[in-house]
């Protein structure tokens, strides 16, 4: 993998979630986590957990709630839902 | 931002789908036929040329392409060939339009003509729907996109994003609604939604919420400058559940909490002159109470119905509160999918996200009735809308209208109009025909509209935007308070595009599914029912303050008073034997002896002469007739009468007729000469509930063999039974 390349997102429609949701515009990385987002506060996160929900056609459960805390995160998540 | 970076790495296998696909293309008939293999193709990925020689190989096989595959082509992009449109749903053939081929300008043209009715399709495909928005975003045509995004919204969440920019810029159009959004739970998720709500509808919604926890203290000193205050309420959030309290002090606890919330409510109205839109508490999600929720004081049904009874109440006594009935709103969501538990305990949000886009939706068009005031006048064609046929062309005899299928249908619509007009809608017949096509309501015996009912008629062949703004202009009512009903979708086209201000809703195909289709139509919902509107709350106040002061026995003498009882006693003939010996064999709870009778046994006691008689009874009261239901048998010897069976149908148990019944039989004894009548009641399993019976109709006890009690009554001393909300009368 190139060192200097921003790690590739498995699942690409999370950047349009994120621009829309966080007015997020810097480049997604799976790293990139709620520490980076100013907007990311815990209004904000249910708007994420809802259109992840309705995206995805998933149900998320109280613990991948608290779980989900960046992309990665996320990542993780949808891929044990077999997104 | 680097798009590369998060762009989908090239497929490697590209060449074998490619060659997979071209198999697949060849034996398109039969994967057609078995479903095989094309549903799993991502059409986006080829060409068109091949999606054309998919479409003529099956063409050449005489297979139809199927609405599936058709679909999935639409939404891939591709186009279709125009006779393939005729097996389309219209949000198909305007994808097809679309992907067409013909410049901007003319496909934009061609889709401004439908677009009214793909905003009004309640059918629509939320895929297709939000294909649609997308391609005309893409197009750079921000107007329809916006509107068809809004007015499908609900179809299709998420539709919204596809129309961009352009739906805030929009927004920023419209009037303004200051909004003043108060709740038991947080009110975040609604105050989002409410701005597509209120947009779909004509307004911008500017939200202002109150802090959480202060929904009492606001209504009690509403902040000005609201347009609308809205209260979202939820079960959770306004009554808590405390099981270390017992159901009785839980009770009292909850009957305190709503009458705060009826103190508030009556204080808002005392201090702000905007209107106050509260919802229901809709079902629970689940019971607290099992089988008892309903009915027991712990049961979070009985609750709920309890809260709800009190805010209607409110409601009725304001015209500021307008409620809005959570479950109407939600019915399109099973209970369990109303709520999202974990957003309650992550941050108390009572109501999961389609339920609070529903309930965004209901406020909104509450609000919007408010605004512009329900719709006045229902314009309907006749031929296939209000009975199935064509006057002109069929005949009268030959119109479907009636009792029977499929006229019933047909006839239910004429109902509905005629429930409209008693809740102040204006009728308006609009149709092309002759004008004697009007007679055909006094001459086909199965209309239930007369010609009377209409306030206006334009029976010609004109064309019927012009006629409905002549009718407009006589009645002196705005096109916008028009409500046009019409089966055919030139018609409805046509008033769209001339007389865009009438609401001209997309009718079913189905005739059976239009009368409810018209009861779920909001803009007929009125907010009040202006007739009665005066009088009603001073008449519920006084029924109200004559209830609290009653006991309940004298609510339920109302009650016996108010049921008009008439007992027609008879003697039994041959006529109703039959069914006199069948209450013998059938009845067990009222039924002093419960002696089984035959037919045979009774018959002999009619044709004693003055050995004994046989009486019956039937009762009838304003809601109908019950039939014969009591019945006595009785040996006569001399001055001495004894009861040898006395019984009554479960049906009309506790209203008296018993006793009234009982009274009519002695009368008809002592005017055979007897003096002393005597009665036992005999004990079995089922008949408890008569064991007082003669005392408590004045008898004297005669004794008792164990739990077999006898009584007698002296005819020439004592005054027979009888009842006040029971008018007897003897057979001829």
């Amino acid at each position: 993998m190139d060192a200097l390349a921003p790690t590739a997102l498995s699942y690409p429609d999370l950047v349009p979630i994120f621009a829309d949701i966080f007015q997020y515009a810097e480049p997604l990385t799976l790293e990139t986590s709620a520490d980076d987002i100013a907007t990311w506060d815990s209004l904000q996160h249910i708007a994420l957990i809802r259109t992840l929900e309705m995206t995805y056609s998933i149900r998320l459960s109280m613990d991948e709630m608290m779980e989900i805390r960046s992309v990665g995160d996320i990542e993780n998540v949808l891929r044990r839902h077999g997104v | 931002m680097p798009a590369s970076a998060n762009a989908p790495s090239m497929p490697v296998v590209q060449s074998a789908i490619e060659t997979i696909v071209d198999e697949a293309i060849s034996a398109a008939p039969d994967c057609v036929l078995r479903r095989a293999i094309l549903p799993a193709i991502n059409w986006a990925e080829v060409a068109p040329v091949k999606v054309a020689l998919l479409i003529s190989t099956l063409a050449d096989a005489r297979v139809t392409v199927p609405r599936w595959l058709a679909k999935q082509l639409l939404l891939a992009g591709h186009a279709l060939p125009e006779n393939l449109e005729k097996t389309l749903t219209s949000a198909l053939v305007a994808l097809n339009r679309v992907n067409g081929p013909g410049s901007s300008s003319e496909k934009r043209e061609d889709i401004a003509g439908m677009l009214p009715a793909l905003c009004a399709d309640d059918q629509i495909e939320a895929d297709v729907a939000a294909a649609l928005v997308q391609k005309f975003t893409a197009l750079g045509w921000a107007d329809e996109a916006v509107r068809l995004a809004l007015a499908q919204q609900l179809r299709a969440p998420g539709i919204l994003k596809r129309a961009g920019k352009a739906v805030a810029a929009y927004v920023d159009s419209l009037p303004t609604v200051r909004v003043r959004l108060i709740g038991t739970s947080t009110t975040q998720t609604l105050a989002d939604d409410f701005k597509p709500s209120f947009a779909a509808l004509g307004w911008r919604a500017d939200v202002t919420q109150a802090d959480f926890g202060t929904l009492l203290a606001e209504l009690m000193r509403p902040p000005e400058g609201a347009d609308a205050h809205v209260v979202l309420l939820d079960l959770d959030g306004f009554a808590p559940q405390d099981w270390r309290r017992s159901a009785a002090d839980a009770s009292d606890l909850l009957a305190e909490r709503i009458n705060h919330l009826a103190a508030a409510l009556r204080e808002f109205t005392a201090h702000s002159q905007a209107p106050l839109l509260i919802n229901t508490i809709p079902v629970p999600a689940a019971p607290a109470a099992g089988f008892l929720d309903r009915s027991h004081a712990s049961g979070l049904r009985r609750a709920v119905d309890r809260i709800n009874r009190h805010i209607l109440e409110a409601a009725e006594q304001s015209k500021q509160i307008i409620v809005v009935d959570a479950d109407q709103a939600l019915a399109s969501l099973p209970i369990r999918d109303q709520s999202d538990a974990k957003l309650w305990y992550y941050g108390r949000i009572a109501y999961s996200a389609d339920a609070v886009r529903l309930l965004a939706r209901a406020f909104a068009e509450a609000w919007s009735s408010l605004k512009r005031g329900p719709a006045k006048v229902l314009a309907v064609d006749f031929d296939n809308t209000l009975w199935g046929g064509v006057y002109g062309d069929d005949g009268v005899e030959a119109l479907a209208c009636g009792d029977d299928f499929p006229g019933n249908a047909f006839r239910a619509l004429q109902a509905e109009c005629l429930r409209l007009r008693q809740q102040g809608m204006l009728l308006v017949a609009l149709s092309k025909n002759n004008p004697d096509a009007i007679t055909a309501f006094q001459t086909h015996a199965g209309m239930l509209l007369q010609p009377d009912d209409f306030a206006a008629t334009a029976i010609n062949w004109e064309p019927k935007p012009d006629n409905i703004r002549k009718i407009a202009a006589e009645l002196n009512l705005g096109l916008d308070s028009f409500v046009f009903l019409d089966d055919s979708p030139h018609e409805r086209e046509a008033m769209r595009r001339l007389c865009p201000e009438v609401s001209v809703p997309e009718m079913p195909v189905d005739p059976a599914e239009r009368p409810l289709w018209l009861r779920r139509m909001t803009r007929t919902w009125p907010l009040r029912l202006t007739a009665e509107d005066e009088t009603r709350a001073a008449l519920y106040a006084a029924r109200r303050d004559a209830e609290n002061a009653k006991a309940s026995a004298v609510n339920f003498e109302d009650y016996l008073k108010g049921l008009e009882q008439h007992l027609t006693v008879a003697h039994v003939s041959r006529a109703t034997l039959p069914r006199v010996v069948q209450m013998h064999e059938r009845t067990n709870q009222f039924n002093l002896t419960t002696l089984r009778s035959t037919e045979a046994e009774i018959s002999a006691l009619i044709e004693s002469g003055d050995r004994g008689v046989a009486i019956v009874g039937r009762v009838r009261d304003k809601f109908g007739d019950h039939g014969l239901v009591i019945a006595a048998t009785v040996e006569i010897n001399g001055a001495e009468a004894v009861i040898r069976s006395l019984l009554m149908s479960c049906r009309v148990i506790g209203r008296e007729v018993e006793r009234a019944f009982l009274g009519a039989l002695i009368e008809d004894l002592k005017s055979r000469g007897v003096r002393r009548v005597s009665g036992d009641y005999i004990p079995t399993r089922k008949n408890a509930m008569v064991k007082e019976f003669y005392a408590s109709c004045g008898w004297q006890s005669a004794g008792a063999d164990g739990e077999r009690t006898s009584w007698t009554f002296d005819v020439t001393a004592m005054q027979p039974p009888r009842s006040q909300f029971v008018a007897l009368n003897w057979e001829a």
